[in-house]
């Protein structure tokens, strides 16, 4: 959906724009965007793929002795910012002063994985639906868990303002050539929901990022604050970033359909959902990679909690939506917004093809809502749960040598120190929880 | 005087409460925000005649508030400072109005600023949409001489005559000789 420019063409549509900043972006391995912000006249300088930046002051990067990192802007990623049309930016690849990918850059982490996908004939086609929550900020402008449709704010006109936001960054997105599918207010109040048009999986990881960025800014200059926290409030439903995914082969027909089977499933279908099944436990680390991810993921709240699938029903963790032929497709359910898409997408994906490759047949749908299901019906039927904290993720993360091998050495030593420097801080606090639970009973 | 709605942006109580009372003496209907976040909300809510703001307003900055209050065209900013510095001079340059209240506050300053800034924001919104709506004029105008050539040619006819074509089409199909002059330059280039 963008459009690819090339170099000559870049600077003269900056000299135009009359631009004054340029931003570089791109993703650190916890899902978190860096910028480095050049002015036009570096722009030449960035588009020869000369910008470097010190990797050892970001947090998890690199050593001290190989921090010297280059940035290789993605020429197809050039967009200005609508709410500032002095400003645009770039989605960068990082280099390494030899010339050579960076193995800790999660963009550089899918790529590899895609280009397998490519060799078996492969592209992979992702649609995500990222839920949000908008809430507002207390007298001291810190962010608060209130949010508009509760909060009797100085009791003025029924204004939404939620929804006036969200109307704004559909807008938003949609100058920055966003194909927006839909968009709507969620379960929980305060929560909402936007959903733009699928694309192969680079771009729609690109796109995520990107969405996340223009989310949080217009709901500022909107006086809200916008989370992508997973559970940010006991008792209502959490955020979730249902992912609908499916292979194209590389001749652009779907590789999921199959108009004789039963459910009109192709074999190569049946062997990826396989995939996907048997790593499920593995690669929730990186899909639902905060200790506050598995809060979500608990019985009652649309969230799935089982390692299942199905072709209607929503509780389990796969659901295969009704519609066949070229939109053939398979919806994950676990990942939440919290995740970095490009790890995320990649553990998924890799999961997908080693169940092609190794011809893994899924398990027999269920079609029992999964919630009601009796404990010992599960066991009879062999299903298992998803991790029940990071922690056990993370343990089942270190088991798991496909998934593994998706991530690359690199990526994966830092993403489980990480986690577990964050599990073991989170183990050691005294939450309120505890405090109102024990305080006055000993 | 008329019923004018103004929000007080102040993070400081008894300065808000101060000016909040000042104002009310006059008639002014005051809202008060005690964030940036805050003053957004309320601006966006009830589209304020005015908006007065201290510099030193928690959470998002001050300024960025105002640029956002005036981009969106929520509203007018009007800065209340103690200490007005040349960069600040050089913010102020940039917002609708060039004026600001002086702390400590004199309520006779302050009702002068406030009338001054009421009354010329909307002096300039009522030019701007003025402009807004020349500008689309002059632009329809262009498209349309523009397709009363292409029919002159086209057609080996008057301009007169042409004129006429084009009005009869946009009268036929109900929509405005403007979209008729769009497409007849759509079509022919």
């Amino acid at each position: 959906m963008n459009i690819k420019y090339s170099k000559e063409e870049l600077l003269k549509k900056a000299n135009d724009l009359e631009l004054e900043f340029i931003h570089l972006q791109f993703t650190d391995i916890m899902g978190v965007m860096k910028n480095v912000s050049i002015t036009t006249e570096q722009l030449e300088k960035a588009l020869d793929n000369e910008i470097m930046f010190d990797g050892s002051s970001i947090d998890g990067f690199v050593r001290i002795e190989e921090s010297d990192m280059y940035l290789r802007p993605d020429l197809s990623t050039f967009v200005v910012f609508p709410w500032n049309p002095k400003e645009a930016r770039l989605i960068c690849d990082v280099y390494k002063s030899d010339g050579t990918p960076f193995d800790g850059c999660p963009r550089n982490t899918l790529k590899k994985v895609l280009k397998e996908a490519k060799d078996m004939g492969y592209i992979m086609n992702v649609g995500p639906e990222c839920e949000f929550f908008l809430f507002h900020t207390d007298e001291k402008g810190e962010p608060s868990l209130e949010t508009h449709d509760n909060a009797g704010y100085f009791d003025l006109a029924p204004v939404d303002l939620g929804g006036n936001a969200r109307r704004d960054m559909t807008i938003a997105l949609k100058q920055m050539n966003f194909e927006i599918e839909a968009s709507h207010h969620e379960v929980a109040p305060g929560q909402h929901e936007i959903d733009f048009k699928y694309a192969d999986a680079l771009t729609t990881a690109d796109n995520i990022m990107t969405f996340k960025m223009v989310v949080r800014i217009i709901a500022q200059r909107h006086g809200l604050h916008a989370t992508f926290m997973p559970k940010p409030k006991f008792g209502i439903n959490g955020s979730g970033m249902h992912t609908n995914m499916s292979l194209a082969t590389l001749d652009g027909k779907n590789a999921f359909f199959d108009a004789n089977d039963d459910m009109q499933l192709s074999e190569t279908a049946y062997h990826f959902l396989g995939g996907v099944l048997k790593h499920a436990k593995g690669f929730a680390a990186l899909t639902n990679p905060t200790v506050n991810s598995y809060k979500r993921l608990v019985p009652g709240y649309e969230a799935p909690v089982l390692i299942a699938w199905s072709a209607s029903n929503r509780s389990p963790l796969i659901r295969i939506p009704a519609k066949r032929g070229n939109s053939t497709r398979i919806e994950l359910r676990n990942p939440d917004p919290s995740a970095n898409p490009y790890l995320a997408l990649a553990v998924v994906l890799k999961a997908g093809l080693d169940g092609i490759k190794n011809k893994i047949d899924p398990p027999i749908p269920v079609t029992s809502n999964l919630y009601d299901m009796e404990d010992i019906e599960m066991k009879e039927k062999g299903i298992e749960s998803l991790p029940a904290n990071l922690y056990e993720a993370v343990k089942e993360l270190t088991k798991n040598e496909v998934i593994k091998d998706a991530l690359g050495k690199h990526v994966y030593e830092k993403f489980v120190d990480a986690a577990l420097l964050e599990w073991n801080e989170y183990s050691r606090y005294i939450s309120e929880w505890e405090l109102d639970r024990y305080l006055r009973k000993f | 005087m008329n019923n004018y709605n103004i929000v007080v942006a102040d993070s400081s109580e008894t300065s808000r409460k101060k000016v909040c009372g000042l104002l009310a003496k006059k008639g002014y209907r005051t809202y008060q925000a005690t964030d940036g976040a805050g003053a957004l909300r309320i601006a966006r809510s009830i589209f304020p005649d005015l908006v007065i703001m201290d510099i030193n307003l928690w959470g998002i900055n001050a300024f960025e508030v105002a640029s956002i209050i005036e981009e969106d065209k929520l509203s007018t900013v009007v800065f209340i400072t103690g200490s007005p510095n040349s960069d600040f001079y050089e913010k102020l340059r940039t917002m609708n109005i060039f004026a600001y209240i002086n702390r400590p506050i004199n309520p006779d300053q302050l009702y002068q600023i406030v009338e001054f800034s009421i009354i010329n924001s909307n002096k300039i919104s009522l030019l701007e949409e003025k402009v807004e709506k020349l500008e689309s004029t002059l632009e329809a105008r262009k498209k349309i001489d523009r397709a009363k050539g292409i029919l002159i040619e086209k057609l080996k006819i008057t301009e007169n005559e042409a004129y006429k074509l084009l009005r009869k089409k946009s009268m036929d199909s109900c929509v405005s000789m403007e979209k008729i002059a769009e497409e007849i330059i759509k079509k022919y280039l």
